[in-house]
């Protein structure tokens, strides 16, 4: 079967699927799935056939997790969605990550308030993960704007790394049995003393498959007196992080997104901090293709001014085809897709819902 | 039909469900049906009734009334847990507080008007859960 693009769009509205040859010159669109209810996080998974996942994080009557085994056609919702125990205190508020695990049917979520899951059944039942969610650290995170979110969950061999706003980097190396934070070079321009344990407002992490000690993380960066704390680098699984800002337009951002055959290659969306919208209100994506250490801005296709939309940290995304195109949805429900790997943008959708979350994928 | 003979109150219908109750008498539940089958009425007297919102009836079979004898709004609720823990879970977190937008009325009253999860329950008494109302 020809290959097709798939895109997951979590909106404030409902999921909605555009699908589209791998020549990507049109996309249908389907959906909304959940109609009328807020999508935080979704996941394409194609261990095996491919399983579509989404959030469902409804204001009235909790969280759900949809789930599609024909390609985004129609979704169901699982058997059960992560809860905390009953002793615990503590109740869901959203659904921010859904990653694969080891297994292939094995899923993990990260939610609010900041506390991770698993289920081995996909997605039917789930475990709470005991070393993060209890960790002595959790009751002294604090929210940030988004809430109190365990947004990143990456995975690397035995290690896991979590990103929790506003926690900080949190790092397993016995498979996710316990975690510590590892946030040295990560600051908190928000505290008096920016470089703490923990507690840094973290905005996304990212990484490549292929160089497995490095990261690249958007954090909440945009203080003058703190320059160059939103975009940092590590080169040694998290450890330890340094800047890589310089030659940006301004270190606040949410995504941050690696190229999929480019390790090297890293792309960011920087904000001003002031009104979350791109510096002079035109937009641009902006990419480096040597790990960070210089620049470009990639802006053709876009408007020029006037344009004062977000992109949240969950809602850019790569494919992994030769010639691979980036995509971002907008706070004004616009999506965009930049052709070989950003340098042509073109608006694929102009009306939707604010866009919390896309994610793309090659099936 | 009668509602005064116990068993003569059972009729099924597709809009209304009773909950397995704790607190029922032994006779409640039709000597004919197994006791793990979900129940289905039209009216019975001695029974509260619980209407259930368009938008939360997949989680119970598609019942538009639930009845039951629980004594309490808490008794109620856990009744709710144990036969359709799906619809539960819309209606109450984790810690068993209600969700902050769903309404639950007594009659015509709120419960937070009454006693809350304390509120008793008497036969007759219909239980409305609503959404609250949000927009802007």
């Amino acid at each position: 079967m020809a290959k097709r693009v798939l895109l997951c769009i979590g909106t404030k509205k409902g999921l909605f699927v555009a699908e589209a040859p791998a020549a990507r010159r049109r996309f249908a669109l389907r959906g909304p799935f959940g109609a009328g209810v807020a999508v935080y996080s979704a996941l394409i998974d194609r261990r095996g056939t491919p399983r579509l996942y989404a959030s469902s994080c409804n204001a009235y009557f909790g969280m759900k997790i949809l789930r599609s085994t024909d390609l985004g056609k129609k979704f169901k919702e699982t058997a059960a969605a992560p809860a905390f125990p009953k002793e615990d205190g503590r109740a869901l508020a959203n659904i921010w990550s859904l990653e694969p695990g080891a297994d292939k049917k094995e899923l993990w979520c990260g939610v609010e308030p900041a506390a991770l899951f698993r289920s081995r059944d996909g997605g039917d039942s789930w475990e709470m993960v005991s070393g993060i969610s209890n960790h002595a650290h959790a009751r002294q995170w604090h929210p940030g704007n988004g809430g109190l979110c365990m947004h990143t969950i990456l995975r690397e061999g035995s290690r896991v790394h979590l990103g929790i706003s506003t926690g900080g980097h949190y790092m397993s190396e016995d498979g996710g049995e316990t975690f510590a934070p590892a946030n040295s070079g990560v600051g908190a321009g928000f505290l008096p003393d920016p470089y703490v344990e923990f507690g840094q407002c973290v905005h996304k992490i990212a990484r490549h498959p292929d160089v497995p000690g490095r990261l690249y993380m958007q954090n909440h960066g945009g203080f003058p007196e703190h320059p160059g704390v939103g975009v940092l680098r590590s080169d040694d699984h998290g450890k330890t992080w340094r800047s890589i800002a310089k030659g940006l337009p301004s270190d606040f951002g949410f995504p941050i997104v690696v190229h999929p055959h480019e390790p090297d290659t890293v792309y960011v969306l920087p904000l001003a901090p002031q009104t979350r919208s791109c510096p002079d209100a035109a937009p641009a994506v902006w990419r480096s293709e040597n790990g960070g250490n210089s620049w470009n801005r990639l802006a053709r296709g876009f408007p020029k001014k006037e344009s004062y939309f977000t992109v949240l940290r969950d809602a850019m995304d790569i494919d992994e085809l030769a010639s691979p195109a980036l995509y971002f949805g907008t706070t004004t429900g616009q999506l965009w897709m930049g052709r070989d790997g950003g340098e042509q943008w073109e608006c694929l959708f102009d009306s939707l819902p604010p866009v919390n979350c896309v994610k793309v994928a090659v099936v | 039909m009668s509602v005064d003979g116990e068993e003569d109150a059972w009729e099924t219908t597709e809009s209304c469900q009773t909950l397995p109750d704790v607190q029922r008498s032994p006779h409640a539940r039709p000597p004919w049906l197994d006791e793990s089958a979900p129940l289905l009425m039209t009216t019975r007297a001695a029974t509260i009734t619980v209407l259930v919102p368009g938008m939360l009836r997949h989680y119970c079979g598609g019942a538009a009334e639930l009845s039951t004898d629980a004594t309490t709004m808490k008794a109620m609720l856990d009744e709710l847990e144990r036969q359709y823990p799906a619809l539960h879970r819309s209606i109450c977190d984790e810690t068993g507080a209600v969700r902050r937008h769903v309404n639950l009325f007594v009659n015509k009253h709120h419960m937070r008007e009454r006693n809350g999860l304390d509120t008793p329950l008497a036969g007759g008494d219909v239980v409305t859960i609503l959404p609250a109302v949000s927009g802007g």
